[in-house]
């Protein structure tokens, strides 16, 4: 009896307090998420967005390998493009704007092949996010990356460039894209890649006569540091004193070197 | 009063398991998204066939070890088609003291640099 007694003693209690609390509790978890949780979720997405693009970006290097090297006609990679867009920008489009490779020599002794310096206009199949955070490029066959706040740049994946130590001979691969419009894709697609036409130029380079070659970056997707962090370091070139962006080929310039220089033109027919 | 039922309490239970499974599910579905090229690309990338058919060629040629020509052409060769540097030198025998032929090969495309010392039988 005396302990239904303490069950009915609720003096303490308050209706519109106890509502107060737990309506206040429950506001204080949802001000959480919408502030804290959400953005960090949304955050997260466009990371792993970037990420899918870059791994994206390395499969359709692989397609772009196969179209030069292997000598494949016609490839097509079905993949997903979120959290941005993915364009091209053509070689032809503007020579002044995209980004160029010139190869050179110290002048006048190279007797074969078209007259040195040449330049090269590459152009590029570019990734931008939305958040406006990163860059991801597929250019002359390497794939490079950058921060869109930050001066500085990276490369993902490589092309095949390279210097044969025995024959002292020295190789380079320009790959341009183009195509017949703009195209720009974002979400699930198709890019479909077709083989133009390649040139092939072999440049005997005499004995004392050095190869340079030339970074000219496009102003708005700036991948200076990639390409001159894969010249100094893979390719163990020398950038020249006084002359920022050029680059000495480490050829034995004692003897006679041969210079390779292979062109490739890819069309983009859809992305 | 009557007492609680609990026969129920599997259901409460079932929809934790399948809730978390749901929650693993979504989490390797979330690590499959970012996986790429797998390293049989770089298995096929070794120019295995490239290397056999440049060597064939070499040996069926070491009866004319001096022909310029045929050496610019198979460089040039290996270099438009299959973007490999290509140099070989031929040693002859000498029949007193050796009978052998050597053939030094080289071979490197960029990403594969190979090199062999071929000998006769």
């Amino acid at each position: 009896m005396s302990g239904k007694q303490d069950l009915t003693r609720e003096s303490g209690i308050s209706e519109s307090i106890g509502f107060l609390l737990i309506f206040s509790i429950i506001i204080a978890g949802i001000g959480l998420v919408t502030l804290y949780g959400y953005p960090m979720l949304l955050k997260q997405q466009t990371s792993a967005d970037e990420q899918i693009m870059e791994k994206n970006m390395i499969v359709l290097q692989n397609d772009v390998k196969s179209l030069a090297y292997k000598t494949v006609p016609y490839t097509e990679t079905s993949l997903k493009v979120g959290g941005g867009a993915l364009t091209i920008y053509n070689a032809s489009y503007d020579d002044t704007t995209t980004s160029s490779f010139t190869i050179s020599d110290d002048g006048g002794a190279v007797t074969t092949g078209p007259p040195l310096p040449q330049t090269f206009h590459t152009g590029d199949l570019r990734y931008q996010s939305n958040a406006a955070e990163t860059m991801i490029s597929l250019e002359n066959g390497a794939v490079v990356l950058r921060k869109v706040a930050q001066p500085g740049s990276t490369m993902l994946a490589e092309p095949r460039w390279f210097v044969d130590d025995t024959t002292n001979t020295a190789v380079i691969y320009l790959i341009n894209f183009n195509s017949t419009e703009m195209l720009a894709r974002s979400g699930v697609g198709t890019v479909q890649m077709a083989f133009v036409a390649g040139n092939y130029t072999e440049y005997n380079i005499p004995a004392g006569d050095k190869i340079y070659v030339h970074y000219a970056p496009n102003a708005n997707a700036d991948y200076s540091t990639a390409w001159s962090n894969y010249f100094t370091n893979t390719l163990k070139m020398t950038e020249v004193v006084g002359n920022p962006g050029v680059y000495l080929v480490p050829t034995h310039t004692s003897i006679p070197a041969l210079l390779v220089v292979k062109q490739y033109e890819i069309e983009i027919q859809s992305l | 009063m009557a007492r609680m039922n609990e026969d129920a309490q599997w259901i409460v239970l079932m929809g934790f398991i399948v809730s978390f499974s749901f929650f693993f599910l979504a989490m390797i579905l979330n690590q499959a998204t970012v996986v790429g090229q797998t390293t049989a690309e770089s298995v096929l990338d070794f120019p295995k066939n490239d290397v056999r058919d440049v060597k064939a060629v070499i040996i069926q040629s070491s009866s004319v070890p001096t022909d310029a020509d045929f050496r610019t052409d198979l460089q040039s060769i290996a270099l438009s088609r299959k973007n490999a540097v290509v140099n070989y030198s031929v040693t002859l025998p000498n029949p007193p003291a050796d009978i052998h032929t050597y053939i030094n090969i080289h071979y490197n495309n960029g990403v594969t640099l190979y090199d062999e010392m071929w000998a006769s039988l």
